[in-house]
Order: C-alpha cells, then structure tokens, then sequence
C-alpha cells in the first residue's frame, strides 16, 4: 500500500494536474494507429474533427464507387463515427477534470442574535482528494484508453459494415439486372404464345401458361428491384450521404474471386493476438486488478477534509469584536462501514472483468473457427458455382439451342432453359457475394473485433432446379 | 477376346447343355459383318441352287453343308449399328450387325442352326412362320428353357413351306427388338412353282423403328408408340441404298415388319401385286393391284412388278412421320406467328437462335444448321434439285435402261428426258388468294350465350 503523504508525491500530482489537457485531434491519430490494417483492406484515414471532408468525399464519388472509396468515404462521413469520435471527447474530458487537484472550499456564514453578529470563514480542502488523485487520474487516463479502443473497434465495425453493404448493393444491383433478363425471356415467350393464340395454334390454356410465366417474372423483378434499392440506401446510409451526393454510380460487377486464396493460419492465435476487444477487455481487466489497491487504501478512510475557520463575532452593544481561528479535520468513522461493501463491490469488478476477457477469448477463438470456415465454404461454393454449375448450365443451354435447330425442342423450352440458366448465373453472382461477404468477416475477427452475427450461407435451389411447369 | 478361343469356350460349357456330341463337334465359325453396305447376292455354293435375295444394307449368312444339313450359326450379341452416315446407335443384334445376316435356303432343306449368346442377358430365337417342331419354335419359357448368357443353343429343322419369314427373339422381346434383335428368311421353291414367279431382282427388307434420344446412342426400349427413328435394316434415309434395276425386269420386293404399327409401303411410278404374305404365296385370283400396301404389325408383304418405267422411283413408308428423321414431338406449330420485334429479344438472351419453322418446316431442309451429336437430321435427303426433305423410311427405286444384268451398283441420279419434267409457267401468275388467318376469329362467329352461370366466354 501506498503512503498516504509524502511531499514528493504532492509535488507530482500537482504537476500532473497542471499537465492534463484534452487531447487535439481527438486521439484520431492513435486509433488510425490502432486501427491500421484492420479497415477492410483499405488504408483509411480520419479526418480531424473540423476538417472539411466535402471536396474529398466529392472526388471519390466522381467515379463509379469501388468498395476501397466506400469505405474511406464512410470514414470520413458516417455520422455515427462522428458521434463515436464526441463520446471519446467527453471521455477525454472527463480525464482531464480527473487529472486535476480538487478545488478547496469557501464558506462564509454570518449568524446574528440580538447584538451580536458573528461571520464565520472557511477554507476547506478535501486532503484524501488530492491524495489519491493520482490513482484517479490513472483511472481516469485508462478510462481513456478503453474508450480509444471502444472507438477503435467503431471504425472497424465501420469499415467492415461498409464493404459489406458495398457487396450487397453491388450484387442486388446486378442480380435484378439478371432478373430483368430473366424477365424479358418470359415477356418474349408471352407475347410469343399471345401470336400464337391469336392466329389459332395454341390454346387459351397454353397461352394462359405462358402469360402465368410473365406474371410470376415480373413479381420477381419487382422484389429484387426493391431489394436492390434498400441494399443501396443501406449503403448510402453508412457514408452518411443525401441530396445529389446520393446519386453515385456503383460498379457493374463485383470483384472476381481470387485466382488463389492465400490460407490464413493459426486463425485462433491470430484473434487472441489482433482483435482490439480481446485487448480492452485484457486491458480492462488489468485496469480493475491495479484499481483494488485504491480500493483498499480508501475502504476505511474514504473522506478526509481539512479546514482551516477563522470565526469572527462582532458585538454591537459593546462595540468590540473578537476573532478565533482555528482548524479542523473531518473524517468518518469506521464504526459501521469497515469498507467491506467497497471492497467486496471492487473484487466482483474484478472477478467479472477477468470472466469478461475469459468470455470475450472464448468468443474469438470460437468466431475465428467460425468465420475462417465460412470463408473457406463460400470461396469453395463460388468456385463450384463458377467453375461447374454456371458452365454446365451454359452447356445445357447451347444443347437445347442445338435441339431447338433440330426442331427437337420448341422456342418455348429454350426460353424456359435460358430462365434456368440466368438464374444460375445468378445464383454464381450470389455465392461470389456470400464469399466476399465472409472475407470482409474473417478480416474483421481475425484482427478486428467480433463482426457480430456471422451469416449462415444462402441456400439456392435455381442452378439444379427442372423448368418448372413445363 | 479372341472369338476364336471364345466359341471353344463356349462350346467346351456347351457339353452341360445336353445337345449331341455330333453337333458339339460341329459347332461352324460364325460368319460375322462389319460393313453395312448391302452385299451383293451370295450365289448358293452348294446344296440345291435357288434365285438369291438381295437384303437392303445387309447380307446373306453362309452356311456349311454337314451330312446333308444346312448348318448355320447365328451369334446374339451387342453391336454398333451405323444407321446413316455419321450416327451409330448401340443395338443388340446378330453377327455383326443388326437386323442379323438374311438366312436363305430352298424349300425341303433341312436346317441346323447354332445360335451362340453373347448378350447380357437370356434369349430364344423364334422362326416366325415356319412349320416346325414345337420344340424347335424358340418361345422362351413355352416350348424351351431360354439361352442362358455366354450358352449355345442349336435349332434343328425342315424348311417346309417357300416363302418369306423372319427370326426374332421371344425371350425378353420387347427389349430384345427395341434393340434391333431381328433378321430375315428367305425360303426358295425347290422347282418352279405355279405361285411364284421367276424375278430378275429379289430384295429384302425389315421395317424396324428406334427411339434415340437426339444426342444419345442407346434406344429407349420402353417407348411404345413415339418412335422417333424409322429404319428399313436399321438404315435411315438418306444412309439406305437404293433399289437399283435394270429397265423391264420383273422385280420382287419382300418387306416384313417388327415395329410397334403398321406401315402403308408405296411405291411411284408403277402398279404392283401383293403376290405373298406370312401364309405363303397368293393365289393370283385373290392379287389385287395396289400402289401402296399396308404391312401390319408382325406381317410379311412380297410384292411383284414390272419395272418397266425408267426413273428414280420413290419408295416409302406413308405415314409422312415415318420419312422423318429425328423430330421433337412436343414442339408446337409455328406457321403463320409472327416474330417481328421477338427475334431480336430472343438473341440477346440466346446469342445463336434463329427463327424456325414460321412458314413451315421446310427451312429444317434448306438450312443445315448444328444439331447435338449424334442425331440424325429430320430432313436430310438431298436430290439433284435440291433437299428432299424426307428421311427414315424412304428410299428410291433406280430403273436404268443400262443397268446391266445382274448389277446392283448405284447408277447416280437419272437425267430425264427433255419435256419429261415439270417445269415453270411462262405467263403472268393469277392473282395472290389470302391465306391469312382472320385476326379475331371468335369476332365471325354468332354470339351464343351458354345457359350458365359463367360468363366471359
């Protein structure tokens, strides 16, 4: 346990009081640092708080928008990141009021009875304050760095969620492009088996079929057209943009998968060793654990004022006027509160942030298993649907349009075969979606923080499926 | 394998089967086929001389003489049968080939035939209208145990009645013909005979129909009536040879029929007479002169003429399906639909499509284009003025002024005379009639309100 007194010490608590100031740029260059290589692949900057990010932001958005641009421009923009970034200031705030010496007290009572009027003056300084005040400045400072790190672990979240709504925009975007295509094959046949009705060589009933084709199609191409238009709000609600600014072009395609996927290993020690929420609650953890000799220092003595009372009394019927001075020290006694409340409350903090650190490694390692096996079936999957179903569905395609020429196969069934084969492809574009989706998720809990729910992949039955109702 | 040291095999196995050691000593070299050109006539080397056939893209099977017994030996077996150039279909047949080689002898004859089974499964052989002994007819189950795989069988007896027969399984038929198991019989007169006449062509055919899935090599044996490959032997036009004669020969064609339906033949350019059925020769008083004869399921036709007019004579089955090749069932008609304004939407989804069959399915003929492997075109034939738009069952019948005797070779296409052809009207053609179908037909129609709750029809 520490000295309670010692004039060295006093000096550098005073010292430190006077040092303590907000800091400038926010901490915006520590969490960059923090941050670095964990923003979705893409090296971010943050903008200091009065910055004027428009004209930047602007020239991002005079191209089509790639996923790198997303997310910078999130980082610039997003409002809140913005808000994250004031919390820190009042976190930062609120280390600077700690780091500084309480202020001493002045009273002044005046009390009269009959003649005698009596002013009373007192100077009062909370002692046990400025004692401890290095503990609380400490505290306070680690109080500060778990926010940085709170903040950190934002613009992480940040980053991923931006890219990942880059993806989703990009791919409904082209899959209602698909479904457009797959619309018009039922238009085609429509219109196709109207003529046909119409100059006698089908019946309403076939005619009905084909227009039944045209209905279900366009109910599936409004449904994708909405969900194109939320995927891309989402995004635009993550660069925190409106007004003209939200008018910005995306790409036609996502990116392609790679040729080789580079294998990430010891996933599991890679999350303990990266992930900044595993570090805050190991730091916090530590933090509570280094707080408890605080704990115990002021369990018993928990207040200790000093005051220096210069009473004066003044007596108007004998004109004269004396003065007492004095001082005096308050302190409670231990008689009922021996500190064990405060004690016993300090201990729990601490066993609850070491079962926090054990529950948030628990959930890295599990998350990094997780994730790095979603990766790895979504890279598969896309390949599969790349490299087998999208080319044998192209195959089939071809040979129905060998036996169309053969008058094998009616224009009908071909029509229907190439439904079956956009949805195929669309299905591809959906698996390749899903594993740049999980990539953006095993980045961020390898070395990010937890990416919250992991997605399970979806499940499509277009590329095996029959024509239906054919 | 060496079939050499197979059929020792089988023959050594064979000593279990019961059958004589005589025969088992016997037992000849198969005569197998590789080819599927026809042959030409095999002139009887031996035994009692006879007029031989001519079996249309196939051959006669040669026999051995042994103690006066006609022996000949037929081996079952998978087989690859090209039916036209450039598609080949997995069949079951005989010696090499389906339909089986054409098993001709003289009435009286008696007969000692081997059949060896190579398939993968059981078989009979039944002799299809001949008098025999009920243990010789090959009904699998009924008058015999059947063929067991990998086993040799022998069949022994008189060739009683002249005539025109056919073999086929009756074990497992249905699949054992949708494969193609089947081949002909030619039995001669063993002298002149008052019902049948001496010809200077004899030629021999099978109707048989297939279905190939286009792209595919194997039949489907269930398939019951939706054939869509219609052969004779197992040949589709234009892959059939023709019926090549010489002008004013007396010409006999015998047809027999294993299909699942029944077959108008029609020939152009002359009258003929059914001078024969399944039941032997006709009497003349019961012929009738006919241009087409209907040979029903499981019957022989013999027809007689006199090829007395010079040409290229079509010769065809008449049911117009049946001069088809491969062809979708299911594929809707086209005339008269308007494409304008789709065609071009049609492409952007499927870069390589074309519109067909608009104004019918002649296009199908004038338009090769690509087709998946191994499919037969539906209208492949070509003529010297153009595509003939038939396949399947179609073939022609040649009669030359200089074909010479006994020749069989194809003498190319015939030049017709000067003023013999039809030929373009000079003058100005009568005014176009609209064939155009009335846009809203139901409009002509009287309104008729049906007693029903319905309405809007």
């Amino acid at each position: 346990m520490r000295p309670l007194l010692r004039p060295g010490l006093l000096a550098a608590v005073l010292a430190l009081a006077g040092c303590a100031a907000p800091s400038p740029d926010g901490y915006r260059g520590e969490i960059a640092a923090l941050t670095a290589g964990k923003t979705a692949g893409v090296a971010a900057a943050l903008p200091a708080p009065d910055a004027d990010t428009g004209p930047l932001v602007a020239e991002l958005l005079a191209q089509p928008l790639d996923a790198g641009a997303a997310v910078r421009i999130a980082l610039l923009n997003n409002p809140g990141l913005r808000a994250s970034f004031a919390t820190l200031a009042i976190s930062d705030a609120e280390r600077v009021r700690a780091g500084r010496a309480p202020n001493p007290h002045f009273a002044l009572g005046r009390f009269a009875e009959g003649d005698r009027l009596e002013i009373e003056r007192v100077l009062s300084f909370n002692v046990l304050g400025l004692l401890t005040l290095p503990w609380r400045a400490e505290w306070q400072g680690r109080q500060t760095e778990l926010a940085k790190l709170q903040a950190a672990q934002d613009v992480v979240r940040l980053a991923a969620e931006t890219r990942k709504a880059w993806i989703r925009a990009v791919a409904a975007q082209q899959s209602a492009g698909y479904l457009r295509d797959v619309r018009d094959a039922a238009e085609t046949g429509a219109e196709l088996a109207r003529r046909m009705a119409r100059v006698g060589n089908w019946s309403r009933l076939q005619q009905a079929r084909e227009q039944a084709f045209l209905a279900d199609a366009t109910a599936q191409l409004a449904r994708a057209e909405q969900a194109r238009v939320a995927a891309r709000e989402r995004l635009t609600r993550l660069l925190g943009l409106w007004g003209t600014q939200a008018q910005y072009a995306l790409p036609e395609r996502l990116p392609d998968l790679p040729a080789a996927v580079v294998e990430p290993t010891e996933v599991e020690a890679q999350a303990l060793r990266q992930r900044l929420d595993v570090k805050s609650a190991v730091d916090e953890s530590r933090y509570v654990a280094q707080s408890l000799g605080y704990v115990r220092a002021t369990g018993v003595i928990n207040a200790l004022d000093l005051s220096y009372t210069r009473n004066t009394t003044f007596d108007n019927a004998r004109g004269d006027k004396e003065a007492k001075r004095g001082w005096e020290v308050e302190l409670p006694l231990p008689l009922f509160d021996w500190g064990q409340a405060g004690n016993a409350r300090a201990q729990g903090l601490y066993l609850q942030s070491v079962a926090r650190v054990q529950a948030v490694a628990v959930q890295a390692r599990s998350e990094a298993r997780e994730a790095y096996l979603g990766w790895r079936t979504a890279y598969d999957l896309a390949r599969h649907y790349r490299d087998e179903i999208v080319p044998l569905r192209r195959f089939i395609n071809d040979e129905m349009v060998l036996r169309y020429n053969g008058m094998l196969a009616s224009v009908w069934a071909l029509l229907a075969d190439t439904r079956q084969n956009v949805l195929a492809v669309n299905s591809a574009l959906e698996a390749q979606r899903d594993f740049w989706l999980a990539d953006t998720d095993l980045q961020t809990t390898l070395s990010g923080t937890s990416p919250g729910a992991l997605p399970a992949l979806a499940s499509s039955a277009a590329a095996g499926g029959e024509p239906q109702g054919h | 394998m060496n079939r050499r040291n197979f059929f020792a095999g089988a023959a050594a196995g064979m000593a279990a089967t019961g059958v004589s050691r005589v025969a088992l000593a016997a037992l000849p070299e198969p005569a197998m086929q590789a080819g599927n050109a026809t042959a030409p006539p095999l002139v009887p080397p031996n035994g009692r001389p006879y007029q031989p056939v001519v079996t249309l893209n196939g051959w006669t099977a040669p026999w051995r003489m042994n103690g006066g017994v006609k022996e000949f030996h037929l081996v079952a077996e998978p087989v690859v049968r090209e039916m036209a150039p450039g598609f080949k279909v997995n069949m079951w047949g005989y010696n090499g080939q389906s339909p089986g080689p054409t098993i001709e002898v003289v009435e009286g004859d008696r007969v000692r035939i081997f059949v060896t089974n190579r398939l993968p499964e059981h078989t009979t052989v039944h002799w299809h209208g001949q008098r025999l002994p009920n243990g010789m007819d090959g009904v699998g189950g009924i008058t015999q145990p059947q063929i067991p795989a990998g086993k040799t069988f022998v069949y022994e007896f008189t060739a009683r009645r002249p005539g025109t027969f056919m073999y086929h399984p009756h074990a497992d038929e249905m699949v054992q013909m949708a494969m193609g198991m089947m081949g002909f019989w030619v039995t001669h007169p063993k002298a002149r005979h008052p019902l049948i006449d001496e010809v200077q062509r004899d030629f021999c055919f099978l109707l048989n129909a297939y279905d190939v899935d286009p792209g595919s090599m194997t039949p489907r044996v269930n398939t019951m009536l939706d054939h869509n490959i219609w052969s004779w032997n197992s040949r589709v036009f234009p892959g059939i040879d023709t019926l090549n004669v010489r002008h004013r020969d007396k010409v006999r064609i015998r047809v027999g029929n294993l299909t699942m339906t029944n077959h108008p033949i029609h020939l152009h350019g002359h009258e003929f007479t059914v001078t024969g059925t399944d039941g032997g020769p006709v009497p003349p008083m019961a012929r009738w002169p006919e241009v087409t004869t209907d040979v029903a399921v499981g019957q022989m036709r013999q027809i007689e003429f006199l090829a007395d007019e010079e040409g290229d004579w079509a010769i065809h089955c008449h049911k117009s399906h049946h001069t088809m090749g491969a062809m979708g069932h299911d594929v809707p008609t086209m005339i008269g639909v308007d494409h304008s304004g789709l065609v071009k939407k049609i492409q952007k989804l499927v870069p390589d499509y074309m519109v067909m069959g608009e104004r019918g399915m002649a296009d199908m003929g004038e338009m090769p284009m690509p087709l998946p492997d191994n499919t037969h075109p539906m209208m492949a034939g070509q003529g010297p003025y153009g595509p003939a738009e038939m396949g399947g069952m179609f073939t022609l019948l040649k009669v030359r002024r200089e074909q010479p005797p006994g020749s069989y070779a194809d003498p190319g296409w015939f030049r017709q005379p000067a003023g013999t052809q039809a030929y373009e009207f000079g003058g100005s053609p009568p005014p176009a009639a609209s064939v155009a179908a009335p846009a809203q037909p139901q409009a002509a129609l009287p309104s008729v309100r049906k007693p029903s709750g319905h309405s809007g029809h």
